[in-house]
């Protein structure tokens, strides 16, 4: 950290703020508005090359680059996490290049950029959600055709989503899409909500914060507005169910929290902790506050 | 007694450039009647039916259905999304190559299965059931619901295209060489299983086809064409026993007898 503000001028003078150009940043953010206006609906963009590959959240950045203001807090998450490798780099990026404030809490970010889950404390309005995104399209594994998927969602013909469900069905005896679990957005598009655990989908639903997708490698954004309908797709006889593994976190022994599973020793002893770091050092807290009283 | 007709495509005309797909062709179909193509290759077929069936852009002419609810639609007039609502649940087309018409990496049920959930179906164990029923008929053992076409022999691919089109009752199907490809003996299993499908369920079938086998024994009707023209229409044994264009002749006359 000592390093870092020692070359902070010369950092800020060598990049843009938030290190993308401005006319750039507008770009995206003429983008985000449309997204915004049709919820789930994909907005194509002209992608830029970051200094960093394709995969490690390259469309996330973008957004949030043409989100941030210098006032921001930001917080970067990864799988839940805000100490791995992936929240790391991203979070001394923008520390790096727009000199905002971050955290680690979750109420005190005014922008959470996250990788694979939502934060498992609630989000309230003024905060901005934004998810790195793989593949932004839901059908794109059903039908490879680009001009195909587009005409489908254009038609709202989703048939052919509720085929990988009913696949899932006749294969496992119930819906083993556990993550990146399709979901319909205001009632009208089907939207792909980026590789979040199932158990994070309902969570979606009415939440007040607004949710920005940004997918690099695919030159594509979409947006789901705050307080909008966000039902997850089932059949009547087997209606969607957000799970998580049934065990308590061996640190904060939350048992409403999702959970990463841990191997703990070579013969194969296994260990779950909560995947969201920050939840988890909060309700620890609260713990040994009340073993104090 | 206007109205009466299913199905009818008058004065349809395509052109590939310079090059005529089809020119001037008019037929029309009534509902339960089977209608043949016939003709060499390059003949304008494919590209009538693709035409008439709204998959192709016709450079003239008029396309008329009698839908369920007796309206009449043309189909050069009508939006997109209604022409593809009723090529899901009025019309039905059955390619060549199963493979163009089957989900490969998509379980037998499930190819069945999507028309019905493209329609609004959405409960498991009644699209299982309805699948499993369309397996029965078209004779395919039911315990191979769960298996992937890919892992089927042609005959069989091409009797699971057949169930999947025919799952959500329509009224009209396009085949586009449904035997095409197949050896003698699949081939008249195919042809006994359309032909009692198209009787007991009573839809209108457009079949095009060179085999003249293939339509002597379900079409009622045939229309024979060449370089894109019809020229010569008729019943089905009228045709065949007493051709009157001498193309119509050759037609006939160069089937191998055994």
């Amino acid at each position: 950290m000592n390093d870092m503000s020692k070359d902070k001028n010369i950092d800020i003078q060598i990049y843009n703020f938030a290190y993308l150009d401005e006319n750039t940043k507008r770009m995206i953010r003429r983008a985000l508005l449309k997204a915004l206006c049709i919820p789930g609906y994909q907005v194509p963009f002209s992608s830029r090359e970051m200094p960093m590959p394709y995969g490690w959240g390259t469309g996330g950045i973008q957004v949030t680059s043409a989100c941030l203001i210098p006032k921001d807090v930001l917080k970067v998450i990864d799988q839940g996490a805000d100490d791995t490798t992936n929240a790391v780099s991203i979070r001394k990026f923008f520390q790096k290049t727009a000199n905002v404030a971050v955290t680690e809490k979750t109420s005190d970010a005014s922008l959470i950029q996250t990788r694979h889950r939502i934060p498992e404390t609630k989000l309230k309005e003024q905060q901005i959600l934004v998810y790195q995104v793989p593949i932004p399209e839901p059908l794109r594994f059903l039908e490879p055709r680009e001009t195909e998927t587009r005409k489908m969602h254009a038609l709202s013909e989703y048939g052919l989503m509720f085929v990988k469900l009913y696949e899932d069905i006749a294969k496992h005896g119930h819906i083993e899409t556990a993550y990146a679990y399709p979901v319909k957005t205001n009632g009208n598009y089907v939207t792909d909500p980026s590789p979040i655990p199932k158990f994070d989908n309902p969570k979606m639903n009415n939440n007040p914060a607004i949710q920005l997708f940004g997918a690099g490698r695919e030159q594509r954004i979409y947006a789901i507005p705050p307080y909008t309908n966000v039902k997850s797709l089932d059949f009547e006889d087997y209606p969607f169910e957000a799970m998580k593994a049934n065990f308590k976190c061996s640190i904060c022994g939350s048992s409403d929290s999702y959970l990463d599973e841990i191997i703990v020793s070579d013969d194969g002893k296994r260990s779950y902790i909560c995947s969201d770091t920050d939840y988890c050092k909060e309700q620890t807290q609260l713990n040994s506050k009340e073993e104090d009283q | 007694m206007m109205q009466d007709f299913l199905f009818k495509a008058s004065n349809i005309s395509k052109y590939y450039g310079q090059n005529v797909g089809c020119k001037n062709v008019s037929l029309d179909i009534n509902s339960g009647e089977v209608l043949g193509i016939v003709g060499e290759s390059g003949s304008g077929k494919s590209t009538l039916l693709n035409c008439i069936y709204g998959n192709l852009k016709v450079d003239k002419g008029d396309i008329l259905l009698n839908d369920k609810s007796k309206t009449i639609l043309n189909f050069t007039k009508i939006d997109e999304p209604k022409l593809r609502l009723i090529q899901r649940s009025d019309l039905a087309f059955v390619h060549q190559n199963p493979r163009d018409g089957l989900r490969m990496n998509i379980s037998a049920g499930g190819n069945i299965g999507e028309r019905l959930m493209a329609i609004g179906h959405r409960n498991y164990g009644e699209i299982r059931e309805i699948a499993s029923s369309w397996l029965e008929k078209v004779e395919i053992d039911v315990s191979r619901i769960d298996d992937k076409p890919s892992t089927f022999s042609g005959g069989m691919q091409q009797r699971l295209q057949i169930a999947r089109n025919l799952v959500t009752k329509p009224r009209l199907i396009f085949m586009d060489e449904p035997t095409g490809g197949l050896d003698v003996s699949v081939q008249a299993k195919i042809l006994d299983l359309l032909r009692n499908l198209v009787r007991e369920l009573g839809i209108a079938a457009i079949i095009v086809t060179h085999d003249l086998a293939v339509v002597r024994l379900l079409a009622d009707r045939i229309i024979v064409m060449q370089n894109g023209n019809v020229i010569e229409a008729g019943l089905c044994d009228q045709v065949l026993d007493d051709p009157q264009h001498k193309y119509s002749q050759l037609l006939v006359s160069s089937v191998l007898q055994v």
